[in-house]
């Protein structure tokens, strides 16, 4: 009978804090007690420590067990102390070694017959156990490539502990780089869409789509991961730990493609951004560093599109609860679709629209003015005509479209000014240069188009990457030409 | 509900009155009453424009090119006040400072269509708002069929801008026809759902017009010389064909940029740069569907 004290943690946000596993057995009735704010899962952990020891073979003590699960003011959620629990059990009997306590974070939920199951987060967990110089000891995970590069203690089964346990590193490898299962190539037609998007991924701009139903604004949307460079190691383990606490599977991450998510427009602002309890990622924190593809924009509730305006701004998602702030990262290029109009069919060649002139014009302005100033480029999608579906595409692969958005992006990196999408004032109007007679274009667009003081902030900013993509150092007028195609609506 | 008419003058005209419209009056169908508010005096024989609700840029383009010319010479503009080719021709009329009369399908006091209220008011103080239906009658489908008589009634002339097919603007091309008004009609696309209505008036006989001359020419003889020198008006007169292949395809059709590129094997990069520096040009525009097309009287 005895006490003592095992590592482990729990989820906030995409962070771990850690948390001691005290376990004490000693005389009394026999009971099973866990305290330190522990919700309902954890206190079900009783039920599954219990069975699993036996099934595993050891001995269950026929005393009182008071688990205390520290700091006690931070709620402790779900099922990932089970094995901790158990560890502590069996030390504090003397079934195991006291030695495991210092080396080894211990994370995982217990099965009845004594298998050790996954959670979510296990990256998270790793991530903390190595900055605290600690061995993750979790379930062994089939797919070691999630733990990438990082040291663990992968336990299979309870039974595992009696016998002599072997650490084991997580191959790094690079699930077949980062391959795209679509590609550009195989778009017919739809060329000034395609030109848009590959000035969207040059220049991270957030684009809209504006087309009627099945003119292949999904189809676009989806193809546009497959010219954003891949991933960097940083961007890899940031996307891939949020990809880790968010429940879904992060090898893809890790393999350095970017992420695409495209919830549907039933989403909830806590499905978009996040939030619950305990506070989970949201659609645009697992988008990070990838695209975020919102179908049907102005169907989406007002109050979810406006929640996005934050990560859209800071790049990050900031939630407020009783226990505190909790962060998640989200930097993602959104990309919007929209029909032009309730019945869809406003401006189509085929179809008459039957929408009042009056209906059709505010059904884009669902979308609102403060989200919309976030969108750079506003294009047309039209339904193509099916002889032209049917002809072999010859348009540019997505390699090949990938190699001129790495040039732009690196041609706008070496003016140190940040990501042209999130230039404005000054330092845009450095950033473009323009010389004079530019200048006098760009003045005359404002004067002709009634432009506002935003959409010429959305002009230069297109026409910048534009330039990028043309390796100019300066904006000239042929780019704001072209830019001057991409203006939203209101900016007519 | 009424308080858009507040401090306008109402009358109401019996068939028998000496100052019920005399064109109205000749024909078979003119209404026992007409109800209506601003100054009886304005409903004088003018021109009828009419055409889709549904516009196109083409239609509104031409409304505004043509009523604000007949507006300008001193003609009076009847139109019914409907969304679409109906506002854009008396918009066009109150810019040239010209007399309009819109006709409504209900009561003349109710502001029908919504958010045509303001127009309406403009409408009334330089010329009349006026229906047959008594005050304060609510709109229904079936009332705009027979509105549409009065419009062909009131004028010496129905200028059609825009019809698709099937379309209302029959109704009152019939109508006119039937009281021996002249139809005019602005031709469209041969490649245009929108403009197959129009086109077929013309195939029926009805008068092309194709500019202000010929719309003067047509306007001459039923209603007689114009009152006022309209002054100078776009036409293609000493205009010559362009060199810039662009241009030249989008004048004779609005186009989105990919068929344009497509229509003319031009690369889509090098075809972007080409319409923007058009549209900084002042010749070109992009229209709310996507297309660009020409600037009006560029």
């Amino acid at each position: 009978m005895g006490q003592c004290t095992v590592g482990t943690g729990t989820l906030v946000g995409v962070e771990v804090v850690p948390v001691d596993a005290e376990v004490d057995v000693g005389a009394g009735l026999p009971t099973f007690a866990i305290v330190g704010l522990p919700d309902l899962a954890v206190q079900e952990a009783r039920e599954r420590v219990r069975s699993a020891l036996r099934a595993a073979g050891f001995d269950v003590p026929n005393s009182r067990v008071v688990v205390n699960l520290a700091p006690g003011p931070v709620r402790k959620h779900g099922t990932g102390f089970d094995l901790a629990i158990a560890v502590g059990v069996l030390i504090a009997t003397g079934q195991l070694p006291r030695a495991i306590t210092d080396t080894c974070l211990v994370i995982g939920e217990l099965s009845l017959d004594g298998s050790v199951r996954p959670v979510p987060g296990l990256l998270a967990y790793a991530l903390a156990a190595r900055d605290a110089g600690m061995v993750l000891m979790g379930p062994a995970d089939p797919d070691s490539g999630r733990l990438a590069g990082l040291e663990y203690l992968p336990i299979a089964h309870l039974s595992q502990l009696r016998s002599r346990l072997e650490r084991a590193v997580g191959s790094s490898r690079r699930h077949g780089s980062a391959e795209h299962s679509v590609d550009f190539s195989e778009v017919s037609g739809h060329e000034q869409a395609k030109r848009a998007l590959l000035i969207a991924a040059a220049g991270g701009h957030n684009a809209l789509m504006v087309g009627p139903p099945g003119s292949g604004k999904t189809m676009l949307a989806r193809r546009l991961p497959s010219v954003l460079p891949p991933l960097n190691d940083r961007e890899r383990l940031e996307t891939a730990l949020v990809h880790s606490v968010g429940g879904i599977e992060e090898s893809e991450a890790l393999a350095g493609v970017r992420p695409f998510r495209a919830p549907h427009h039933s989403a909830s602002i806590a499905g978009l951004v996040g939030g619950g309890a305990p506070p989970r990622p949201g659609e645009a924190s697992l988008a990070h560093n990838g695209v975020l593809f919102l179908d049907e924009m102005p169907e989406f509730g007002p109050a979810a599109l406006q929640a996005l305006r934050q990560p859209l701004e800071d790049g990050k998602v900031t939630l407020v609860r009783a226990e505190g702030r909790i962060r998640f990262p989200s930097r993602f290029a959104l990309v919007g679709a929209a029909n032009p109009c309730a019945c869809g069919y406003r401006g189509d060649s085929a179809r008459a629209c039957t929408c009042t002139p009056g209906v059709a014009a505010r059904y884009l302005a669902r979308i609102g003015g403060p989200l919309m100033d976030r969108i750079d480029l506003v294009f047309d999608v039209s339904r193509i005509d099916p002889s032209l579906l049917l002809k072999a595409s010859s348009g540019p692969t997505s390699a090949e479209l990938s190699a001129a958005v790495i040039g732009a992006r690196e041609r706008a990196d070496a003016r140190g000014l940040g990501p042209t999408s999130l230039l404005r004032g000054v330092s845009l109007l450095m950033a473009c240069h323009l010389d004079s007679l530019a200048t006098t274009q760009l003045e005359a667009a404002a004067r002709i188009k009634h432009l506002s003081g935003r959409g010429v902030t959305r002009l230069l900013r297109v026409s910048r990457t534009v330039a990028d993509l043309d390796g100019e150092e300066r904006v000239c007028t042929e780019h704001i030409a072209e830019a001057l195609g991409f203006r939203s609506k209101e900016d007519c | 509900m009424v308080e858009w008419l507040d401090g306008l003058p109402r009358f109401e005209l019996a068939l028998a009155d000496s100052g019920y419209p005399a064109a109205l009056a000749a024909t078979e169908f003119a209404p026992d009453r007409l109800y209506g508010i601003g100054d009886p005096v304005r409903l004088v024989t003018g021109l009828a424009v009419v055409g889709a609700r549904k516009a196109t840029p083409y239609g509104l383009q031409a409304g505004t090119l043509f009523a604000g010319w007949a507006a300008r010479a001193g003609y009076t503009i009847i139109s019914g006040g409907a969304i679409g080719c109906d506002q854009a021709a008396h918009r066009a009329a109150l810019e040239a400072a010209g007399p309009t009369v819109a006709v409504l399908g209900c009561g003349a006091d109710i502001a029908y269509p919504r958010g045509a209220t303001d127009l309406l008011r403009s409408i009334a103080e330089s010329g009349a708002v006026v229906s047959e239906h008594p005050w304060g009658v609510r709109p229904a489908p079936w009332m705009f069929r027979n509105r549409n008589r009065i419009i062909a009634g009131l004028s010496g002339a129905l200028l059609v801008l825009e019809a698709g097919l099937p379309s209302g603007t029959f109704i009152t091309a019939d109508f006119a026809l039937c009281a021996g008004r002249d139809v005019l009609v602005v031709p469209g696309s041969i490649f245009a759902p929108e403009c197959r209505g129009a086109n077929r008036l013309l195939r029926q006989g009805a008068a092309p017009i194709t500019d202000v001359s010929e719309l003067a020419a047509a306007l001459a003889g039923p209603l007689g010389p114009p009152l006022r020198h309209p002054g100078d008006a776009w036409s293609l007169d000493g205009a010559t064909p362009t060199d810039d292949p662009v241009l030249a395809a989008l004048r004779t059709g609005h186009l989105r940029p990919d068929d344009l590129a497509r229509l003319l094997s031009m690369d889509i990069v090098h075809l972007a740069r080409r319409i923007g520096a058009l549209e900084l040009r002042g010749l070109v525009v992009k229209f709310p569907d996507g297309r660009y097309g020409p600037t009006p009287e560029q």
